[in-house]
């Protein structure tokens, strides 16, 4: 077919061809050796009882049968939906709370804006150790504040019962200011006619908020419960700094329990396993949150 | 006339109210940082002290000298750094030319090739974490930089923000840079990058600030102290120190501090990156 072609055209689809790959070469490269083969790998070595260093037993779907039958497993996956649904929620009220009262025309919008996101750029380890100290049960800043109105206090990180509430409080107050900024991009999208226009109608701001503003922002809504819920399922730093997955396995998500069996055990078949189980429930739960949310959102 | 008064009390009203829950608000999100200083600047016995003080009695920067003594810092720092300005420029090097390709160049098997990168988005990587510890180690990386490096040297992110750069700019401009003799990487350098800008100040600034807070990577893939980055070594310092509150505020301070100097200088540009790039969902 290359028949056509001028000599001069010819010579000018080859150079093409080559500028094409050669130019995006590095890039694939990179992603193949460090995405697309591990994700092969992982599936190779979740057949197999491994420590990667001695001898390797083939074991077949072994490692998936201890895996669906291990209580540890199911335990943290049940702990990681506890602190999804403590967390997720809290955070698109607040979020959406903040981003609501901000765009209000309010004056020194860039200062407060940066004061709610500051958290979110800072790193995880150094934040946790001031809000170790926020929580410690008998000096810390957030019991001696709650003595001082007169609530009751708690044992936080050093209680099983608290531990969690307490890790969802300092994930919440870390990542919020993405979710802010998020919603204040499409709070600034919803058209100023469609409100005036329920105003005059007279809806009460109340009812405005919820019958015009909540369902023109509802694929933010939608993205920012996705994406804060898949960081639910990676959570790890927080875990290894505050608690190191305890009192008594009690904050142990199942990104830490990957953590833990892999580098902790070296049980890198067992692990690999629950990384791809870890896998199937970020997409399934993507998958169904698009059906649950879908009827509901508003593509404008 | 009394209709018109009081309405304007009330909105004067609400005006209030909603300064005051924004500043409450604002003051809870940001008080933590002020504990760090606080208790950063207090005495070690004052740390312990119930109810706490609000304000440093006896402020002293002894914290300050006293942690940044018990550890080589300044190592870290360099490592720190290092990683994370050679991790940004390269894969700002290999996304914007993947981006140009995709972009602007007509080339076999295109559409597969920029549908397969994208694909890579759906692996997250928790389920890469323990395959890639093999392939670094089999291809002898491991405790070496190359491991901190050479996987975060491309960005799709990066390639897809570029490519729409790319894209958007008029087919006209190239067709003028090759009448007047330029080359296509030429085009490339003097034309396509610096109007691209906007993009590329985005792409580092993530890519920067991934490297230098990254915390489970580095701790996977390194061992011995004089490769640490620094979110792994204070967490090796919070290890040491246990309830020393006053020097661990000192240590999260001054390693938190170049991170927040970079935000106030960038924050406008990463915080319309993520607005603009958000809504799209």
């Amino acid at each position: 077919m290359d028949n056509k072609l001028t000599p001069a055209r010819r010579k000018q689809v080859i150079r093409d061809n080559v500028a094409g790959w050669l130019f995006t070469l590095p890039s694939t490269l990179v992603l193949f050796v460090f995405t697309f083969l591990p994700a092969f790998i992982v599936v190779g070595l979740s057949l197999f009882d491994t420590n990667l260093v001695g001898q390797s037993i083939f074991v077949g779907p072994g490692n998936f049968r201890q895996m669906l039958t291990s209580g540890d497993f199911w335990g943290s996956v049940l702990r990681t939906l506890y602190f999804t649904v403590g967390s997720v929620p809290i955070a698109v009220a607040v979020s959406l709370l903040i981003a609501v009262l901000l765009n209000a025309k309010v004056r020194g919008r860039t200062f407060w804006r940066m004061g709610f996101f500051i958290p979110y750029i800072t790193p995880l380890v150094a934040t946790s150790i001031i809000w170790l100290y926020i929580f410690n049960p008998d000096y810390g800043m957030l019991n001696a504040t709650l003595r001082f109105v007169g609530l009751p206090v708690s044992r936080w990180l050093t209680d099983t019962a608290s531990a969690m509430p307490a890790m969802i409080l300092y994930s919440t107050w870390h990542d919020i200011g993405f979710a802010v900024i998020i919603f204040m991009a499409a709070l600034s999208k919803v058209p100023t006619e469609l409100l005036e226009a329920a105003q005059i109608d007279g809806a009460s701001g109340w009812r405005t908020f919820w019958h015009v503003t909540w369902p023109m922002i509802s694929p933010s809504t939608y993205f920012v419960v996705i994406i804060y819920t898949i960081s639910a399922f990676k959570m790890f730093t927080q875990v290894a700094v505050l608690t190191q997955g305890g009192p008594v396995d009690s904050t142990t998500t199942t990104g830490y329990y990957l953590y833990q069996q892999a580098f902790g055990q070296m049980h890198f078949g067992y692990a690999s396993a629950v990384s791809i189980g870890l896998f199937a429930i970020i997409f399934l739960l993507t998958m169904l949150q698009r059906k649950v949310t879908g009827r509901k959102v508003f593509y404008g | 006339m009394t209709t018109m008064r009081q309405s304007i009390f009330w909105n004067r009203v609400t005006r209030v109210l909603l300064y005051l829950a924004i500043a409450g608000l604002f003051i809870l999100v940001v008080f933590p940082f002020y504990w760090m200083i606080v208790t950063s600047l207090q005495p070690q016995d004052a740390v312990f002290n119930v109810p706490p003080q609000f304000w440093p009695r006896h402020a002293t920067f002894q914290n300050y000298i006293d942690a940044w003594n018990s550890a080589p810092w300044l190592r870290y720092f360099g490592n720190t750094l290092f990683v994370a300005v050679a991790a940004t420029l390269i894969s700002l090097v290999t996304s914007s030319l993947a981006a140009f390709a995709f972009a602007c160049i007509d080339f076999r098997g295109k559409e597969v090739l920029f549908n397969l990168v994208l694909s890579v988005m759906m692996i997250p990587a928790a389920t890469t974490l323990i395959p890639n510890f093999l392939i670094i180690r089999t291809l002898g990386w491991y405790d070496k930089f190359y491991a901190l490096i050479i996987p975060f040297a491309a960005s799709v992110f990066g390639i897809f923000l570029l490519r729409q750069y790319f894209m958007s700019m008029p087919k006209e401009l190239w067709e003028a840079a090759q009448i007047d003799g330029a080359s296509r990487l030429r085009y490339f350098r003097s034309i396509a990058l610096p109007l691209a800008k906007p993009a590329i100040v985005t792409i580092a600034i993530n890519s920067f600030l991934g490297s230098w807070t990254s915390f489970l990577w580095p701790t996977v893939m390194t061992q011995s102290q004089n490769k640490q980055l620094i979110e792994v070594a204070l967490n090796a310092f919070l290890g040491e120190k246990g309830q020393q509150w006053s020097q661990l505020a000192a240590a999260s301070v001054f390693t938190t501090i170049p991170i927040v100097i970079l935000f106030f200088f960038v924050q406008r540009q990463f915080i319309e990156g993520i607005g603009g790039g958000g809504i799209k969902g």
